[in-house]
């Protein structure tokens, strides 16, 4: 069954449906969230409470306004982004109270160890982008930052960086085409 | 003024992009999201940005530890949906510990729901553990003081047993709905235990926890009260199962009836 349906089935209380539900997205929620949250634990508690999320609020998915699981990933980026910068926000609490300095892993491109042939095709086609074009888009949807923080990491205008923005996403399209 | 209008409006058409990629401050997203609803274009080009953003995220799929299944399963077991009538906010208890979240659902939204971030240090208790909790806590929401009291001293005996390392939840129901809810430390011997589904009992008699173990008798974890959850402590590792009999009140020294619920104790980390 597709996600679609299974979503429709979990928000009317299906539990056999939310388990199917389960093996399709829990390794693309977990990865992600580990992907922008980093720390293991934190990592398997956000996806956590992602899953279950689904489950309280299946009941919310409109499927006029797009896939099942364009919807899943949208709130698991959300919640593991959210988490990653309230993380931040404490380590600069930390820092301005000078009890350790410790800056933030700034590596742009993932050094995932597993290679899939969407991974790998993802990676090519984040090559074909300029640099500051994949900067800006990886730099906020892997790592997490506001384009207001892209773009003084990348001493940016913030007019370039959403420009940055669009234009990779929209050549990602174009690369990505047809390989779903 | 009307040029100011457009420009401001032009910036606005300008966050479509990083509102995909979820690179705008919260209030940033809230005023592009009221602008979303009036303007077709952007919800449109919103669509197709955010489509490509999720591939980015297919790309890091990886497998979920399978721990996190049966924790997330037995969760769901125990959580009531939104549009339940079950869903409705109880009062948020101030005894519950800080990282129980879920005692509210988070307010409205048309898509992508988030609830408040946790601040809150992690790593212990298991979303699910404190889903059951929650839960406890719904039902106890309408109880008259003395009660309230009694569950306050328990929820610090919770408290603890969720804050140990190990602890793991787990649930199971039978055909009938009649079913046995733990949350348990197998480190520290303790354990939450709720019931559900089993019914009135007749008058004289109340249900009764016994801990299973092999080639031992049954041993009495106590006598349940109505359905507040039974806290218990001193349970064996080599524990294979819990069970729930019909006794007379005062309960009894070994079951005289057959367990109208089970739960195995294996997938909480006993009985290894």
């Amino acid at each position: 069954m597709e996600a679609d349906e299974l979503l429709v089935r979990v928000a009317g209380g299906d539990q056999k449906a939310f388990e199917e539900l389960y093996g399709l997205v829990s390794g693309p929620v977990f990865g992600l969230v580990r992907r922008v949250v980093r720390d293991p634990a934190q990592s398997e508690e956000v996806a956590q409470e992602v899953l279950l999320e689904l489950w309280r609020s299946a009941g919310r998915f409109d499927p006029g306004r797009g896939s099942a699981l364009s919807w899943i990933l949208t709130l698991a980026h959300r919640r593991a982004v959210d988490r990653v910068r309230s993380a931040r926000a404490a380590t600069e609490r930390e820092q301005r109270e000078g009890m350790r300095a410790h800056h933030p892993a700034f590596d742009q491109v993932a050094e995932e160890v597993e290679a899939g042939l969407e991974r790998e095709w993802v990676r090519h086609c984040l090559e074909r982008l300029t640099s500051l074009q994949r900067q800006s888009v990886t730099l906020a949807y892997y790592d997490g930052y506001t384009y207001r923080e892209v773009a003084e990491q990348l001493s940016l205008p913030l007019g370039t960086v959403k420009t940055r923005m669009r234009d990779g996403l929209t050549r990602l399209r174009e690369c990505l085409g047809g390989v779903a | 003024m009307s040029l100011f209008g457009r420009q401001s409006k032009r910036d606005l058409h300008s966050l479509a992009a990083p509102y995909a990629l979820d690179a705008l401050e919260p209030h940033e997203r809230a005023r592009f999201e009221k602008h979303l609803r009036t303007c077709d274009r952007c919800t449109a080009e919103v669509r197709a940005l955010s489509e490509d953003a999720v591939r980015l995220a297919w790309s890091t799929a990886a497998p979920a530890p399978l721990a996190m299944r049966d924790r997330v399963l037995a969760a769901v077991r125990n959580t009531p949906q939104e549009a339940s009538p079950l869903g409705a906010a109880p009062p948020r208890p101030h005894h519950l510990p800080a990282h129980v979240w879920g005692t509210e659902p988070p307010p409205p939204r048309r898509r992508a729901p988030r609830m408040r971030p946790l601040f809150a240090p992690l790593a212990t208790a298991t979303a699910a553990a404190a889903l059951v909790v929650a839960s406890l806590f719904a039902v106890q929401a309408t109880r008259t003081q003395d009660q309230l009291d009694t569950a306050r001293a328990q929820s610090r005996e919770i408290a603890n047993i969720l804050a140990a390392p190990d602890a793991r939840a787990t649930n199971e129901r039978d055909a009938r709905g009649r079913g046995i809810g733990v949350i348990a430390s197998a480190k520290e011997g303790r354990a939450i235990v709720t019931l559900s589904g089993l019914g009135d009992l007749p008058s004289g008699r109340v249900h009764q926890l016994w801990l299973m173990r092999p080639d031992v008798q049954p041993r009495s974890l106590g006598l349940f009260q109505g359905d507040t959850p039974l806290v218990t402590s001193g349970m064996n590792d080599d524990a294979t199962s819990l069970a729930v009999t019909v006794e007379p009140n005062g309960g009894s020294a070994q079951p005289t009836s057959q367990p109208i619920a089970q739960l195995a104790l294996k997938s909480v980390g006993f009985g290894e």
